[in-house]
């Protein structure tokens, strides 16, 4: 179950171009929260828009969450002018998270899909659970952890500025180069291209791989149904609900790649 | 002070959250004192399940918002399955919304309903949903099909029977009038406006189905307008609903004529709206020597 908290800002930086993190001290949610979910954001008390925004968290810190975002839009403008102290009103957790880690993880983001992975790689790495990390941007001042392939997190650019020239397909190539990657398991979240392209890999490589979407949602909890996604065919009587099209807030936002029919939402 | 009654259910005040903004009620669980409203109308039940329209099918606009989602509901044996045993449970009163592509379908989803062991103490019927060539429409902007469709339902039902009328006709006072006339004994109005949105650097439309419904303080306006035409011609009480994300936006609506409000929209973003206002408009009451707050039904100054 999903609760309201009045959180309140601890912090805020740049952590790389055009990205922030903002930290929330929201003690409620931050226990419950897992690394895939998300919370859904009133911007400001004054809101004048008619939804919240929906951001998958990023991390968490004793009563603590996180948040990564590019400002894009006037949510994430307003966000980026959070002042230390200032009330955020937030529902969460929301949706499912990511699970099963019994194969090697391989763990993949890109653009505004780098939080949750970031959650991932903590979660993962204080249950001890080996697993490979790829970040994907466009180019090197995007990026705000260092290519270390020894440690297994490896970073792509578009450009080739930083780490492995090409996009993160390249780099789950390199990975393969020493790993089966029947034995692995990718999980991954980043803009619909990129999640689109690893989605066809996977398929066509046979590996499991669980896909986080994005799309434009209103309410996060099941009643609006605006943020549809729409699932391969599968066989289903004439008339029916949530078989033919999923909701990204309740019935995802992860989703087996072999389910998803297209991640252009 | 905030009591009201319609026919003869009393509400524990005139504040209602509109149908598809509020699911089944379960949905909020943990967000919002649902007991504490004065009423929940359900999200729309139609005689099958229905899958709902392709994507994209919302999006934000200028205080407000477009959707196209296509009635997708889980039909009516579901909802006396695995929805009505929690409405059945709640304290507040729970109106079932109906929505039909056919006579036969509205007929046959209540007939369910009415024999199903629910608590609710009324129905909303849907006859104006702008989504689905098959919502409802045929009958939303015909006088005979409202009045024909009220007169079957009322002969099927004693509890509350509430027509929800579109502002996207010619004359939506006529179409009250026919629900009037077929037995209805209240009417809510609006349903969404009609709209669409443009993406210019995509050239394409940003809804699936092209037009979509517009709902969020953008249509209060138009909310009031029609809520004030339907008060000035019609005996039955009024519903009104449109944009309300405030209490002063619930009393300009019952100055404008309404009996009771829906708050719709803004539940997205605040799902416990219908009971944060409720101490201000108490506060309203007290200061301006209302016994009640539907003194001031209609009472606009010259």
């Amino acid at each position: 179950m999903s609760l309201r908290e009045i959180s309140r800002v601890t912090g805020s930086r740049k952590i790389a171009e055009n990205t922030f993190e903002s930290t929330l001290h929201a003690p409620q949610i931050a226990s419950l929260v897992k690394a895939g979910q998300f919370i859904n954001i009133l911007p400001s008390g004054d809101w004048p828009k008619v939804m919240r925004r929906p951001m998958s968290v990023s991390g968490t810190e004793g009563d603590n969450l996180s948040i990564i975002y590019k400002v894009v839009g006037t949510g994430t403008e307003q966000m980026y002018s959070w002042a230390e102290g200032d009330e955020v009103d937030i529902i969460g957790p929301l949706g499912n998270y990511w699970a099963d880690f019994s194969k090697t993880p391989i763990i993949i983001g890109g653009g505004v899909g780098i939080a949750p992975i970031f959650f991932l790689h903590n979660t993962l790495q204080s249950n001890n659970i080996e697993h490979y990390m790829i970040m994907g941007s466009r180019t090197a001042n995007e990026h705000f952890l260092e290519h270390d392939l020894p440690a297994k997190v490896l970073m792509t650019t578009d450009d080739g500025t930083y780490g492995i020239h090409g996009n993160v397909v390249a780099a789950v190539d390199t990975i393969a180069e020493n790993l089966d990657l029947s034995d692995t398991k990718l999980f991954v979240c980043g803009p619909a291209p990129m999640m689109e392209a690893m989605k066809d890999y996977a398929l066509a490589k046979n590996i499991e791989c669980d896909i986080a979407l994005e799309t434009v949602m209103a309410c996060g909890i099941g009643i609006c149904q605006g943020c549809s996604m729409e699932y391969v065919p599968k066989e289903s009587k004439e008339s029916s609900y949530r078989e033919k099209y999923g909701l990204v807030c309740m019935d995802g936002p992860i989703f087996k790649a072999k389910e998803i029919k297209t991640c252009y939402l | 002070m905030l009591k009201v009654k319609l026919g003869d259910i009393t509400f524990a005040s005139p504040i209602t959250v509109a149908s598809g903004t509020y699911g089944y009620g379960n949905e909020v669980e943990g967000l919002a004192e649902v007991n504490r409203l004065g009423g929940i109308v359900t999200k729309s039940v139609t005689r099958h399940p229905r899958e709902g329209n392709p994507l994209p099918r919302i999006t934000e606009t200028p205080s407000g918002m477009l959707n196209s989602i296509g009635l997708a509901n889980v039909g009516v044996e579901m909802y006396c399955k695995e929805k009505l045993p929690f409405l059945n449970e709640l304290k507040t009163q729970v109106i079932v919304n109906i929505a039909g592509s056919s006579m036969g379908d509205y007929l046959e989803t209540m007939d369910m309903l009415e024999e199903a062991d629910g608590n609710h103490i009324g129905y909303e019927i849907n006859i104006s949903c702008p989504n689905v060539k098959e919502g409802g429409m045929e009958f939303g902007v015909s006088c005979e099909m409202t009045e024909k469709l009220t007169k079957e339902m009322r002969r099927r039902t004693s509890k509350l029977l509430i027509m929800k009328l579109s502002p996207n006709v010619t004359s939506i006072t006529e179409i009250g009038l026919a629900a009037q006339d077929g037995g209805a004994d209240a009417v809510s109005a609006i349903n969404t406006v009609v709209g669409m949105g443009i993406d210019v650097e995509k050239r394409c439309v940003k809804l699936h189905t092209v037009f979509g419904g517009l709902s969020g303080p953008a249509i209060k306006p138009i909310a009031l307008a029609n809520v004030h035409k339907l008060y000035k011609v019609l005996s039955i009480p009024i519903m009104g609903l449109g944009g309300i994300a405030s209490a002063e936006d619930v009393l300009e609506f019952i100055l404008a004529g309404a009996h009771m409000v829906q708050i719709g929209t803004t539940n997205y973003i605040n799902p416990n709206i219908g009971v944060d206002i409720l101490q201000e408009l108490e506060a309203y009451c007290t200061e301006n020597g209302l016994k009640n707050i539907l003194e001031l039904k209609g009472q606009l100054n010259s």
